[in-house]
């Protein structure tokens, strides 16, 4: 009976196109388009960024040390012009106009400072609003500055090792896998626990809701089947529904990085195609079903108490943000799984995908996580139980 | 044969229900020990006004709701502890049914058949015989969301006699619906009635009552004002006619 209530229930579910939308299209395709705007989008600001030429105003002497090397500084580091000024209020009000994206002040006498061994002054201008200024002159002056520091090691005779005492190495023992599994894992259970919530909303308040709402649910009352029957039969379309959204949104990223190309470091390409094994598919898995089905007991007994669509969309919206947000932890670096955060739920997902992704994983930890959550959905169920067998909740 | 005693159904009152009906009280009496019989082969009518508890009744007798005390027998079988088996003798119709509009009145039907356990072989020959007497053959794999009040109606009529139920409970059955449309439910009223069905339905319809019941119960503020045949309560008629008669009871019980 549970089968024939399920099958029902889905094929309905399947044409109901809001149902539809956010269960397949929506989460398939926002990966794909939001990776493609962002990679194009980013692509071109490089490719302006690259090419654009950029003025740099000078007030100072003919051929002072700073123009002198800033001129020498290949285009590759960008396309600029070097322009010299006679005064600053001049230079102030092109900057100000953006007809000039940085003005140097180079103090009279600026090359006898630098060969008498004295600190030069320097001051530069820019305007905040113009992005990626300040960076610009920064690179600039690390070169300058680096070309000046060698000048004086050659006229001080001193070898520059002699000046530095210690040469540290820093080297990284984590794998990349691993890397990738801690800095970015926390996307993945992310993105499932986002979609996998919205994926069961529009079947619960629809299956529950809805069935009240358009008075079929008493008839189906009438029929020798247990509440108990008709409950597992429709929630099991509610977690089916979640299950299959978050898998769309998970395919729609794995498309994005495979077809449209966004990850070009073949490296990195190579960590994640390592890391989709079946084994980490059937772990990851069996980690987010009992979360779907807490979801699902969450909201069913909301939509059974509903009185229509809207109330129920109402109450279960919000809830949302309560159920997400703790899945934002998986972004916090240092967070790890251990015993209490094994015991909190949903954190526990996301922190145990990550060590899954990582490859550092806790079996122990893993194995309470799972157990917390099987709790919790079981508990769910019995409070949707509950619910549904209220007659007054289920009956208008 | 469906048979009732000293049926009664209280319901706990929320907050929110207590300002809507204006009372302190925790509890509301919808039931109050009401108790009568229906026989198979005649029609029995449950007459009162809004609120007199006549849908709470029906509901009570199609196990969607559970009394708070008394006892119903559904053909023999006792619907408050055995409601599944009990359901299985019962087909039920109101006038605000709805329909899986998202599904076709076959797909509905068959839904309806798998649920009541319905043989593959029943299932054809009822369909077959139903789909013909209710002419619904030409729009049987249309969406019933696209279908006309009347086509949707005669696909709930199909949807209740499915399962070939020994009793059959209507709850306002024609509400809303035209003369054309509600024609079907009284055909198939009285058909039900020449098969030896057990049949109780609520009405507010008095000329409908008058053509189609054999006995009647009047209920009001859940209790039971009177409860015979026909024809007795014609002959005890002290009004002119059926309505007003009604409305005399239900006054004079209003001032008792």
């Amino acid at each position: 009976m549970i089968f024939t209530i399920f099958k029902k229930e889905l094929k309905d579910t399947l044409r109901d196109r809001r149902t539809l939308m956010m269960m397949l299209v929506i989460p398939m395709l926002i990966f794909p388009v939001i990776m493609n705007v962002f990679v194009s989008v980013s692509a071109s600001f490089q490719e302006e960024a690259a090419t654009k030429k950029i003025k740099i105003g000078i007030v100072g002497a003919p051929n002072n040390f700073l123009q002198t090397e800033l001129n020498a500084i290949p285009a590759s580091f960008g396309n600029k012009e070097v322009i010299l000024y006679k005064d600053t209020l001049s230079m102030l009000a092109d900057l100000k106009l953006d007809s000039l994206q940085l003005g140097a002040y180079v103090k009279l006498g600026f090359n006898t400072y630098l060969d008498s061994m004295k600190p030069a002054p320097l001051t530069f201008y820019f305007n905040a609003t113009d992005m990626g200024m300040q960076e610009r002159a920064e690179g600039y002056m690390e070169i300058i500055q680096e070309k000046a520091i060698q000048q004086r090691y050659l006229k001080l005779g001193v070898n520059q090792d002699k000046v530095n005492p210690i040469e540290t190495t820093y080297t990284n023992i984590a794998s990349d896998k691993e890397m990738v599994g801690k800095l970015a894992g926390g996307i993945l259970p992310y993105i499932f626990i986002a979609f996998g919530f919205i994926g069961c909303m529009y079947p619960a308040i629809d299956l529950f809701t809805g069935e009240k709402e358009r008075g079929t649910i008493e008839t189906l009352l009438t029929t020798p089947v247990a509440r108990w029957q008709i409950l597992f039969g429709k929630m099991g379309v509610v977690v089916l529904s979640g299950l299959v959204a978050a898998s769309c949104a998970l395919l729609g990223l794995f498309l994005s990085i495979e077809v449209l190309d966004v990850v070009d470091n073949k490296e990195i390409l190579n960590i994640i195609h390592s890391i989709l094994s079946p084994t980490f598919i059937i772990l990851l898995y069996s980690l987010l079903i009992p979360l779907t089905v807490f979801f699902a007991g969450v909201m069913i007994p909301i939509a059974v108490y509903a009185k229509s669509f809207k109330e129920a969309q109402s109450i279960i919206t919000p809830l949302n943000i309560v159920m997400v947000m703790p899945a934002m932890v998986g972004f916090f670096p240092g967070v790890e799984l251990n015993l209490v955060t094994a015991c909190i739920p949903v954190v526990n997902i996301v922190l145990a995908t990550k060590e899954l992704i990582a490859g550092t994983l806790d079996f122990s930890l893993v194995a309470l996580s799972f157990s917390v959550m099987f709790v919790l959905a079981t508990l769910a169920v019995f409070v949707s139980y509950k619910r549904f067998d209220k007659e007054t909740n289920v009956v208008m | 044969m469906i048979e009732v005693s000293n049926l009664s159904k209280e319901f706990v009152l929320n907050r929110q229900q207590r300002k809507e009906l204006n009372t302190t009280e925790k509890t509301a009496l919808a039931v109050d020990n009401i108790s009568f019989k229906c026989e198979p082969g005649r029609v029995f009518s449950l007459l009162g006004p809004n609120g007199a508890g006549k849908t709470t009744t029906l509901r009570m007798l199609s196990t969607i709701f559970k009394p708070t005390s008394g006892t119903i027998k559904i053909a023999g079988i006792d619907a408050v502890s055995n409601s599944q088996e009990a359901r299985k003798k019962i087909g039920f119709l109101t006038g605000s049914t709805g329909l899986y509009a998202r599904l076709t009145p076959n797909e509905l039907i068959q839904y309806f058949a798998d649920l009541y356990g319905v043989s593959k072989k029943d299932l054809e020959e009822r369909k077959e015989r139903l789909y013909t007497l209710l002419d619904m053959k030409e729009f049987q794999n249309k969406r019933i969301g696209k279908l006309s009040t009347g086509m949707k109606q005669k696909v709930s009529i199909c949807r209740t006699m499915i399962h070939d139920p020994e009793v059959v409970v209507f709850d306002e059955p024609t509400s809303g619906l035209d003369v054309i449309t509600a024609e079907n439910i009284i055909k198939l009223i009285l058909d039900c009635k020449q098969q030896g069905k057990t049949v109780i339905f609520s009405s507010h319809i008095m000329s409908e009552v008058d053509l189609l019941c054999d006995d009647l119960a009047i209920i009001h503020k859940g209790k039971l004002l009177f409860s015979g045949t026909m024809s007795t309560f014609k002959e005890n008629m002290k009004a002119e006619n059926l309505t007003a008669e009604f409305i005399r009871l239900v006054h004079e019980s209003q001032n008792a």
